[in-house]
């Protein structure tokens, strides 16, 4: 016997029927789970913020990446029961192969996971640096908003003593929300602009948003917060600068 | 001590609670400036715990040490009435310290526990199925809501460790019971006296948290918390309990030639479950404990007015809910890593591989637990690398991924219900596994967290991954521990039903959640009534699908084909041994000489492969 090169060891392997057909099914399941990014950005709507658009990017390049992974775990199984099925109720006759695994595929495995890790960990800190940057250098309208049992109120501090339960933001303008509750944990969350954060008693914790969508928006309890959790529900109302500044001072506030 | 069963234990509970409700009305004081809700929450505790240590005495618990107290110790004949010797159905009912009869006793409970948790998600969906529904009050619902889950929480973590953990294990690694077979009988009995304690919430007034029981709502919650906050505190005793004791015998009792290399898959699965319990429930306890002073006693550690902090709650809860989510999956993965060999008729491939995953999930799932609070606006600056360590974890997940399909690659799959199971979850447990590394994503986990995206992720990795591994551990060892095969004419289509059912509800809440509906809601916005609608046309699937399966085991149980002693032809050791199992397992005691994954033969591939191989060296003579 004469030894025999990885390339032809590689080869071989390739021009196996059962290693061809199970190519054709991972790259069939690669591509229908990869259709589901497209539906998941239909199903969340038009973002509308800055934040959300990168979520948004984020699940859809997650998809993506995931597609060839879930696309390779359902083609072995699929594979499996079409074609290495014994039928019938009793037990096989023949048995499987006796091999008790494989160390190039191991490290492969191994090392394809990790890098598919590192790529995640990148994309998501850099996302998260963008989402800091706003902090001292950016200057940002401050709201405070405050839970309680089962409504929310919305302090205008830079536009006088405004008080509403209503939410107007003027669009394109960076804001900074402090959030505490009254009470119990509820938690602050704008849905079609991707952003929340909890409510919590005694202290204050902090959400930046720049809404890019002029239009109405819903803002929904997002943390149980007692009997009437369901019914914790407003609106934020996305406006021009100009009718921004009409609402507050309607409301007995200043510039 | 041979009177003592389950009858007197419920007696005698009965009899201390209700001496302890006297006694806590009439002495325990009430503060100037105390309402009346904090004495009924002292006499709720006070009642309950009387209940749960009146059963425990009234069941015979605390015969061993009170005998050996008494200098009358349990002499053989005592320790053999003790385990259940010739004693026929009654050894079920009360303190049986033989380890097939106590995984019998968590079997059975962990189906009730389905059947009761199951029942109540039947109602959640009825409620959800309109967007303006009137079926449930907004407290019944968030009552249901509680209670659906940690009633599945705690079946869950208990469905593979405590009816197959006790009665597979230990004649899998070739011993006659568990370290403590006193221990054993314990922690079962603990978790029934703690039943009807958890079951009592929807009746004092119900539970306005979640599972999680968030304070401070937790504080402001009616006395259904009270058995909340009692059941979690005698639970975790009782996995502590049996923590130690799977681990001890894991260690210490496999049999000579069973070195770690030979031990079998589920043993190491098993054993990483309760290890990362063991320091992770006593998290949880303490949560509870200082949520009950927070109740009764005015303490502070909750409430942010008098120096304390809602995240303290969030906290603890997470140290132990995090890793717990692992207690849930590991032992049901690794029953399926122990059946796949067998219904492949191939060995486990990389068995190293399947023990580091376990080993790389453990060690990992101590360190994530934040990852729940990136909304919580506890730690910003912390969320960054948790976020590291949640996205390390799918490592060892997908390396456990690898050595299934390495398993099944080649082999000749056996398509009987137990490897239909390792199916099911392959497919399950991927689309759960991927769906959290969105959320593992923080400015991804803005968007969704409190959302009912969370709700379908985590019910595909716990139900359509952990509970689908359990049905099919309970497919894999039923002729072993009921002596009858499991009727597959009805049970594989029963199990195809609810795997339908499963992937249409849960994910019409991926759907749902996408478009913005929170979780824990009773009514919801218009926008998600088609969504939901579906999803509880999927749950009443499931539930159809549930009975069908309900209905096979009963059958099955009682009159089913008889089962030989290996049906399926495996290696394990608790195959070899006769069934229905004799009381002390082992005539003799085994010696073991090769781990139990010897299957499989040289087919047409491997022999292209062996003509593709390097020459080695004892192929010397050939070169020559």
């Amino acid at each position: 016997m004469s030894p025999v090169s990885v390339s032809t060891r590689i080869r071989h392997f390739t021009k196996r029927t059962y290693v061809r057909h199970v190519f054709l099914l991972w790259v069939f399941f690669t591509i229908i789970v990869g259709l589901f990014a497209p539906l998941q950005s239909k199903l969340m709507g038009p973002a509308a913020s800055t934040q959300m658009e990168v979520v948004q990017e984020t699940m859809t390049l997650f998809t993506y990446m995931a597609a060839p992974v879930a696309g390779l775990i359902f083609a072995v199984v699929a594979y499996s029961l079409l074609a290495w099925r014994s039928k019938g109720f009793v037990a096989p006759e023949y048995e499987g192969t006796s091999s008790r695994g494989n160390g190039p595929t191991t490290v492969a495995w191994m090392l394809v996971s990790s890098l598919l890790c590192v790529v995640l960990l990148i994309w998501g800190l850099a996302e998260m640096a963008d989402g800091q940057t706003a902090r001292g250098d950016e200057r940002a309208r401050i709201i405070n908003v405050t839970g309680n049992q089962w409504v929310w109120n919305f302090d205008y501090i830079e536009n006088g003593s405004v008080r509403s339960q209503e939410l107007y933001l003027p669009v394109n303008e960076p804001v900074l929300f402090h959030v505490t509750s009254v009470d119990v944990n509820h938690s602050f969350w704008i849905v079609q602009m991707g952003v929340k954060v909890d409510a919590n008693a005694g202290v204050v914790t902090d959400m930046r948003v720049t809404p890019t969508l002029i239009g109405d928006f819903d803002i929904r309890c997002a943390e149980l917060c007692g009997l009437n959790h369901s019914a914790m529900f407003t609106k934020v109302h996305v406006v021009s600068q100009g009718d921004y500044l009409a609402w507050i001072l309607k409301n007995g506030g200043h510039q | 001590m041979r009177k003592l069963n389950v009858w007197t234990g419920i007696v005698f509970g009965v009899i201390v609670a209700v001496a302890a409700h006297y006694l806590a009305k009439r002495y325990i004081p009430m503060g100037a400036d105390e309402t009346g809700t904090v004495l009924m929450d002292r006499v709720v505790i006070t009642t309950m715990f009387g209940w749960t240590l009146g059963f425990m005495v009234g069941v015979g618990a605390f015969v061993g040490p009170y005998r050996w107290m008494m200098n009358r110790d349990l002499d053989h004949d005592d320790q053999m009435w003790l385990a259940g010797k010739d004693a026929g159905m009654a050894r079920y009912f009360r303190f049986t310290t033989d380890h097939k009869v106590v995984g019998i006793q968590y079997l059975v409970m962990t189906m009730v526990l389905f059947a009761v948790g199951g029942t109540m998600a039947m109602m959640i969906r009825t409620q959800l199925m309109h967007a303006d529904s009137t079926f449930l009050n907004n407290t019944w619902y968030n009552t249901l809501v509680g209670m659906h889950g940690i009633i599945m929480i705690i079946a869950t973590i208990i469905m593979v460790s405590g009816p197959f953990g006790n009665f597979v294990l230990p004649i899998m690694i070739g011993a006659r019971d568990m370290a403590f077979p006193r221990l054993n009988a314990l922690s079962f009995w603990l978790i029934f006296a703690a039943v009807p304690v958890l079951l009592s919430a929807p009746f004092l007034g119900g539970i306005s948290t979640g599972w999680t029981a968030y304070a401070p709502l937790s504080t402001q919650a009616p006395a259904g918390m009270d058995a909340y906050i009692v059941t979690i505190i005698v639970f975790a005793i009782s996995s502590a309990v049996a923590g130690a004791n799977i681990t001890t015998t894991a260690v210490t009792m496999r049999a000579r030639g069973m070195t770690w290399n030979r031990t079998p898959i589920f043993v190491f699965g098993t054993v990483a479950s309760v290890g990362v319990a063991i320091p992770a429930f006593p998290m949880f306890m303490a949560s509870q404990i200082f949520s009950g002073l927070d109740r009764t006693q005015g303490a502070a550690f909750y409430d942010a007015a008098n120096g304390g902090s809602g995240w303290l709650y969030a906290n603890l809860f997470w140290l132990m809910g995090h890793p717990e989510v692992y207690v849930i999956l590991l032992p049901a993965l690794a029953a399926l890593l122990e059946l796949t060999p067998v219904f492949s008729r191939s060995p486990l491939f990389s068995f190293n591989s399947a023990v580091g995953g376990i080993a790389g999930i453990t060690g990992l799932s101590m360190l994530v637990w934040a990852h729940h609070m990136y909304a919580s606006g506890w730690a910003p600056d912390l969320n960054g690398p948790f976020m590291l360590t949640t996205e390390l974890i799918s490592i060892p997940t997908g390396m456990l991924f690898l050595v299934f399909i390495g398993t099944i690659w080649r082999g000749r799959v056996w398509g009987r219900l137990p490897m239909l199971a390792v199916y099911a979850m392959l497919f399950n447990f991927l689309i759960g596994g991927l769906t959290g590394i969105y959320m593992s994503d923080v400015p991804v986990d803005y968007a969704l967290h409190g959302s009912m995206y969370i709700t379908a992720h985590f019910h595909y990795t716990l139900m359509g991954g952990a509970l689908t591994g359990m049905i099919g551990a309970t497919a894999y060892w039923f002729p072993k521990m009921t002596g009858r095969m499991l009727n597959e004419k009805i049970g594989i289509p029963a199990f195809v039903i609810m795997q339908v059912g499963f992937n249409v509800t849960f994910m019409g809440m991926f759907l749902v959640g996408l478009q913005g509906q929170q979780r824990r809601v009773a009514h919801y916005d218009k926008l998600f009534e088609n969504g939901n609608f579906i999803s509880t046309m999927g749950a009443y699937t499931i539930g159809f699908g549930a009975l069908m399966l309900l209905y096979t085991v009963i059958t099955s149980w009682r009159r089913g084909e008889v089962a030989s002693d290996n049906p399926w032809g495996a290696k394990t050791l608790e195959w070899m041994v006769p069934t229905p199992v004799p009381l002390e397992n082992f005539e003799v005691p085994p010696v073991v000489t090769s781990d139990p994954y010897g299957f499989g033969g040289p087919d047409a591939y491997d022999l292209e492969y062996e003509a593709d191989r390097r020459p080695s060296d004892d192929l010397e003579t050939e070169r020559v």
